[in-house]
């Protein structure tokens, strides 16, 4: 039963995303895309938290300059489908491979405050880097990517796009996890110091892992600019950064597909559930937060349980 | 030089009051994450209720015996947030320092939307107690007379907590607590009551401080994260679990906020993380590690 | 904790069924309709109108002033506008553009909304643009100063009620021109869009009637408490005056900072108007005495329509009207015109209605007019002065109406 269950269970969920447009009102399909495009963020940071043990608050800055990329590309380049987020995915990995080297040398948390530094600084840049991003009104006017010619505008089958390119990015995290890198990834987890005893080269490991991360959250930043066509600085800085966190530990650090579906949660609460409470949304987030702390399964059991997906 | 000097003597001045200030708010922070590994994030909102109560209990315009109370119901209410804090995260001893570190933050977001809704969004300005809030003449330029009594009090309270940590048997048991846990606690004493202990003064120290900033930061939403962030910074920089790190962090940060935006201008956005970025390349523990680490 | 039952699996699932529970309100379909605008306003003589406003965060006090100038009026006149019942959905932009961008497409999406009316943030304005155009539905921006607005990004569905940045400070830089301090202003404002224009703004007027600059300075937007490092710079720069645009949490610290630190005696200070209004000019208190800036509105205006207006803000919220509680209340005052005129709710019909709406002469900020689809208006220099228990901003000169490119 459970065999069934747990194979079924992942196949169903994505019918039941393929088949969402059919079902929901438009608004209700934007938000499910919105709610992807962090989902994407969200997992490319669960690699990094869950499954290595690196907690950073900086990850929006590659979610941002893969963004920004395809924004920019997108107003001045080309609107062709998959450019601009091929752009974006190798923005986020070249961001991240620069700050990554300098990042990896620490642990626990310091890794913490230097990633927030850098997601800090990233931000700085583009508030003052204005020919490229429009400084602190944002990269506006985006143009709607084109399929063939034709702008993807209609929301159904723009959520069908971002779900497309979600799929993608789901997979390559999803087949990083579950190689022998990734486990040797959750051995640099549990104990770092064995796994250099035994031979890995930990701080190689560690640093291809935030380049792989990098580049996932470059790609759901260009998701980003497709689906919102608009990129300002907050998107870039400690207040998406935060967001991710929070999605990823509500829905379980380890878990990829727990991620995006804390992310959902996340963006529900701010979106839909925040206005009807005169905007303290951040509260509800708050108490759901220490809620799930507190009742976290004990150590490695939570973490085993998450391995299959 | 000594015409460079003279015109920036003030912002270095500045620099040395804003950093005795940080220095007492930081310092709480350091300490019970160099003695119990735990990261409190809920340190800026701390400090935000101090804020607020220095404005509902001194109001507008405090007398000495308003900002006096004041300081004293922060106190208490510090003490409260710290040890409730440390209940909180009791449970979760055994658990990962990121866990401690997130409930924190949980707490923190709630403690800031609760505040917003009791005392509402607007900006709220505090003076400091009557003849304390004029000015003093400096160099042919005035300065606020609050910020030099600032540095007074800030290092009066460096030289007692020095006292304490070097002459008394708490500050022992603070300076071995953060060298190695595991043996204070094979030596017999309590780590819970220690943890309480330290949680709870660290978070009066944050409310007083709140209180002692109304004169500069005021009281607003917001105010949490722009605080914790300096503090993170301060701590990080200084040095985990060490006194003398926080003060010379606080110190260094404070010189960066007053003379280094003075000086260097067009960088000033970049200047706070573009030094944490330097000194956690260059030394990751900081500069002062407390800890055998 | 052992024993426990719950997992996290459980409580994502039960998080889950809320969430399903709230996506049935949503059920319909995305498919077919191409993704136009739905046909509204054609249910006999209604019309629905979304209010975009931050309701929590650093800008939720202008919010709630622009909230309370739109429901003043819509209460002044029976909850009909143009001969229309009206019915108001509001959606909070919240602190950024990622939350703004979402409540307008909730707005014009879910709740179908007719017109747009509000928007504090620049960046969502302009995020919004390609959007509300697409819709062909009209947005009248109650707030948000973007010079590109109304100019680069332009919309022919896009009108404001309220004003442009450099357009605010350019008055004050013909002004201090004119009254004399031909050299020597100091120049401050944050390292932001917004500053930059209201520089740009100031600088150009200030240096076209024969001014000179004495020196200009950006502190960090957003991360600047402490304003002493630049305070010394203006005293060491020999200025006579300084002019600087702050709005919210910065302008109580600057003014206040100000007076600590004793400029307000020597060196003059004169600002954009929103570094004393509203509920910052009660955080500073004495601290801004003596301060002028200018502004297309103060609350002590001697006119007929603003004395009305202000009798009866007080009496409904126990408060003094702001700017901004103005341009919601224009806002209100130029729709009902327009739909009198266009007899339609469609952002087409308003659109060309707004382009023949002629002069504003009821208005509490005085007689005002479109001009490029952005308010050609008086401006005010006002002064803070003492006024019983508290502080006002003094009218002490009026000019001819500016429009954005002056």
């Amino acid at each position: 039963m459970t065999r069934v269950v747990r194979t079924g269970m992942p196949v169903v969920a994505w019918l039941a995303l393929a088949a969402a447009p059919v079902f929901l009102a438009p608004y209700a399909t934007t938000t499910l895309a919105r709610m992807l495009v962090f989902g994407l963020l969200a997992a490319s940071l669960a690699l990094l938290v869950g499954v290595t043990g690196l907690p950073s608050l900086g990850h929006a800055a590659y979610f941002g300059a893969g963004a920004y990329a395809a924004g920019w590309f997108a107003k001045n380049v080309s609107t062709t489908a998959p450019l601009s987020l091929l752009i974006a995915a190798a923005t986020g990995g070249v961001v991240a491979a620069a700050t990554g080297w300098v990042a990896v040398r620490a642990r626990g948390v310091f890794f913490l405050v230097l990633t927030l530094a850098i997601g800090e600084i990233v931000l700085q840049v583009a508030e003052v880097w204005e020919s490229m991003t429009g400084g602190s009104n944002g990269l506006y006017g985006i143009p709607a990517t084109t399929i063939g010619g034709e702008p993807v505008v209609h929301p159904a089958y723009l959520y069908w796009f971002v779900l497309a390119v979600f799929a993608v990015g789901f997979a390559v995290l999803w087949l990083v996890v579950r190689s022998p890198y990734g486990t040797a990834l959750r051995g640099i987890h549990d104990n770092e110091p064995r796994m250099r005893a035994i031979g890995y080269p930990t701080a190689l490991y560690k640093y291809t892992v935030f380049v792989i991360a990098g580049t996932v959250a470059g790609l759901a930043g260009g998701l980003f600019a497709v689906q919102q066509r608009l990129v300002t600085p907050a998107d870039v800085g400690f207040t998406t950064a935060a967001l991710a966190l929070l999605a990823v530990i509500i829905g379980g650090a380890g878990s990829l597909w727990g991620a995006c579906a804390g992310a959902g949660l996340v963006i529900l609460v701010r979106d839909s559930l925040g206005p009807t409470l005169d905007g303290h949304g951040p509260l509800v987030l708050g108490v759901v937060f220490v809620l799930v702390v507190y009742l976290m399964p004990r150590g490695v059991a939570g973490i085993r349980l998450r391995r299959a997906s | 030089m000594g015409a460079w000097f003279d015109a920036n003597l003030v912002s270095v001045l500045n620099g040395v009051a804003i950093g005795c200030l940080l220095f007492i708010l930081a310092i709480g922070l350091s300490l019970v994450f160099g003695m119990m590994d735990v990261l409190n994030l809920a340190h800026g909102a701390t400090f935000l209720v101090g804020a607020y109560t220095g404005w509902v209990v001194g109001g507008t315009d405090p007398t000495w015996a308003t900002f006096l109370l004041a300081l004293a119901v922060a106190l208490g209410i510090g003490l409260l947030v710290g040890a409730g804090m440390s209940l909180l995260t009791e449970p979760l001893r055994r658990r990962s320092h990121l866990d401690q570190a997130l409930l924190t933050l949980g707490v923190a977001l709630i403690v800031a939307e609760l505040l917003s809704i009791a005392f509402g969004n607007d900006v709220q300005a505090v003076d400091a107690p009557p003849g304390l809030d004029g000015t003093v003449t400096l160099l042919g330029s005035a300065y606020p007379t609050y910020r030099l009594v600032l540095i007074v009090v800030g290092a009066v309270f460096a030289v007692v907590l020095w006292a304490l940590m070097s002459r008394t048997m708490i500050g022992t048991v603070i300076r071995a607590t953060v060298a190695d846990r595991d043996m204070v606690s094979a030596i017999g004493i309590d780590n819970r009551k220690v943890k309480l202990a330290v949680f709870a003064a660290g978070s009066a120290l944050a409310a007083v401080a709140g209180v002692l900033g109304g004169p500069i930061y005021g009281a607003r939403p917001g105010l949490d994260s722009t605080v914790l962030i300096l503090a993170l910074v301060v701590v990080v920089i200084g040095g985990l679990g060490s006194v003398r790190g926080a003060l010379v962090g606080a110190l260094v940060i404070g010189q960066i906020e007053s003379l280094g935006r003075a000086v260097l201008a067009d960088a000033a956005s970049f200047l706070l993380f573009g030094a944490l970025a330097v000194v956690l390349v260059l030394r990751p523990q900081g500069l002062f590690a407390g800890a055998a680490r | 904790m052992s024993g426990l039952v719950i997992t996290r699996r459980r409580l994502l699932g039960m998080f889950g069924a809320t969430g399903a529970a709230a996506a049935l309100s949503a059920c319909g379909s995305s498919l077919g309709g191409g993704g136009e605008s739905s046909s509204g306003g054609e249910q006999g003589g209604a019309v629905k109108i979304g209010l975009v406003v931050p309701q929590a965060g650093v800008y939720a006090p202008v919010g709630l002033d622009l909230q309370r100038g739109w429901d003043l009026w819509l209460e002044q006149h029976d909850g009909k506008i143009g001969g229309f019942t009206a019915t108001t959905v509001v959606g909070d932009e919240g602190e950024t553009p990622q939350t703004g961008v979402a409540a307008v497409q909730r707005l014009l999406q879910s709740d179908n909304c007719d017109v747009l009316v509000g928007v504090v943030s620049s960046a969502t304005a302009l995020g919004v643009r390609d959007l509300v155009t697409e819709s062909k539905k009209l947005l009248l921006v109650a707030n948000a100063g973007a010079e590109d607005i109304t100019g680069k990004a332009a919309s022919p569905y896009i009108w404001r009620t309220s004003f442009t940045n450099g357009q605010v400070s350019g008055v004050m830089g013909r002004y201090l021109a004119e009254q004399g301090t031909k050299d020597g202003v100091f120049v401050l404002a944050p390292d932001y869009a917004a500053g930059a224009e209201a520089t740009a703004g100031f600088q150009t007027a200030y240096e076209a009637a024969g001014g000179a600059i004495a020196g200009s300075a950006k502190p960090p937007f957003g991360k600047t408490q402490d304003y002493q490092p630049f305070l010394s710079q203006i005293q060491s720069s020999g200025a006579k005056a300084t002019f600087c645009f702050f709005a919210g949490a910065e302008a109580v610290a600057f003014v206040k900072q100000y007076r600590q630190f004793g400029l307000a005696d020597t060196i003059p200070l004169y600002g954009s108007g929103f570094l004393t209004e509203g509920g910052v000019l009660t955080a500073q208190g004495a601290a801004a005495l003596g301060v002028q800036t200018s502004l297309h509105y103060t609350s002590e205006l001697d006119n007929e329509h603003n004395k009305d207006f202000v009798a009866a803000y007080k009496k409904k919220y126990d408060a003094v009207p702001t700017v901004y509680s103005v341009q919601t209340w224009d806002a209100a005052g130029v729709l009902d015109r327009a739909l009198k005129s266009a007899k339609a709710t469609d952002g087409d019909a308003l659109s060309k209605a707004l382009d023949g709406v002629g002069s504003i002469d009821d208005s509490p900020r005085g007689e005002w007019s479109f001009e490029g689809q952005t308010p050609k208006q008086k401006f005010y220099v006002r002064e803070v002065k003492q006024a019983g228990e508290g502080f006002v901003n003094a009218v002490i000169a009026e000019t001819e109406p500016v429009g954005q490119d002056s």
